[in-house]
């Protein structure tokens, strides 16, 4: 079904009887004339704001009320701008080409592994990726890295 | 280490590796693969009726793979 995407086309930007030498700006890409309209959607901006929201969130050790209430809060909160309009949103295809069932291959791996692994019990022998995942996160650094990742590919996914 | 440590750990390590090669080709000239963007774009795009069923899922699953990993 077809939805708003969101985005302001570029084609639109100049009057029709402007003539340039080039056309650089007319065929300025989406993305360009929503950064304007918008600029605290710039990388320049939300970097550091994903790094300071990761470099807290690496301060509070799992199983902690901090961190529940932490992620409850960033993942509420990013939830909210993403079924808001307030967010810019890049073009997304309509339909999908069938060479698309190409990232079954990767995902039914992944389910396959953690299935099994999930279905005897999450122990030493059979690990879970969280449970492979938790000595790494227990580092300050590591785990402020997957903050980092985490809220970056929740942008992304708003983004969309 | 045990076998099927060994075993479940290849596998993890193994499907990572093949989602880097699905975005690789995707991104390729001329590809036919999208994307995990577009994947994702698309599969956000379905609604039933006004309610942005595919947005709310993936943001629901996403929400729950940081608490998951950062709280639980």
């Amino acid at each position: 079904m077809a939805r708003e995407s969101g985005l302001t086309r570029g084609g639109g930007a100049l009057p029709a009887d402007r003539s340039t030498s080039d056309n650089r700006c007319v065929e300025q890409s989406s993305e360009l004339t929503v950064e304007i309209a918008q600029p605290w959607v710039r990388p320049v901006v939300l970097v550091p704001v994903f790094v300071l929201l990761s470099a807290v969130g690496g301060l509070f050790r799992s199983f902690s009320l901090e961190a529940n209430l932490y992620v409850l809060a960033i993942g509420g909160t990013l939830f909210w701008l993403g079924l808001s309009s307030r967010v810019p949103r890049r073009s997304v295809p309509l339909r999908l080409s069938r060479s698309g069932l190409w990232w079954l291959v990767p995902a039914l791996t992944l389910a396959i592994v953690e299935l099994v692994t999930f279905v005897r019990g999450s122990s030493y022998d059979y690990p879970t990726l969280s449970l492979l995942a938790d000595p790494l996160f227990e580092g300050y650094l590591a785990r402020t890295a997957g903050y980092f990742g985490w809220v970056t590919a929740f942008w992304g996914l708003i983004r969309r | 280490m045990s076998v099927t440590r060994l075993l479940a750990i290849t596998g993890f390590l193994l499907a990572i590796g093949l989602l880097g090669v699905v975005e690789w080709l995707a991104r390729r000239e001329g590809s036919r693969i999208p994307t995990f963007g577009d994947l994702a774009g698309f599969v956000m795009g379905y609604e039933v009726g006004r309610l942005p069923v595919g947005r709310i899922a993936v943001f629901g699953f996403w929400w729950w793979v940081g608490w998951h990993f950062f709280a639980r």
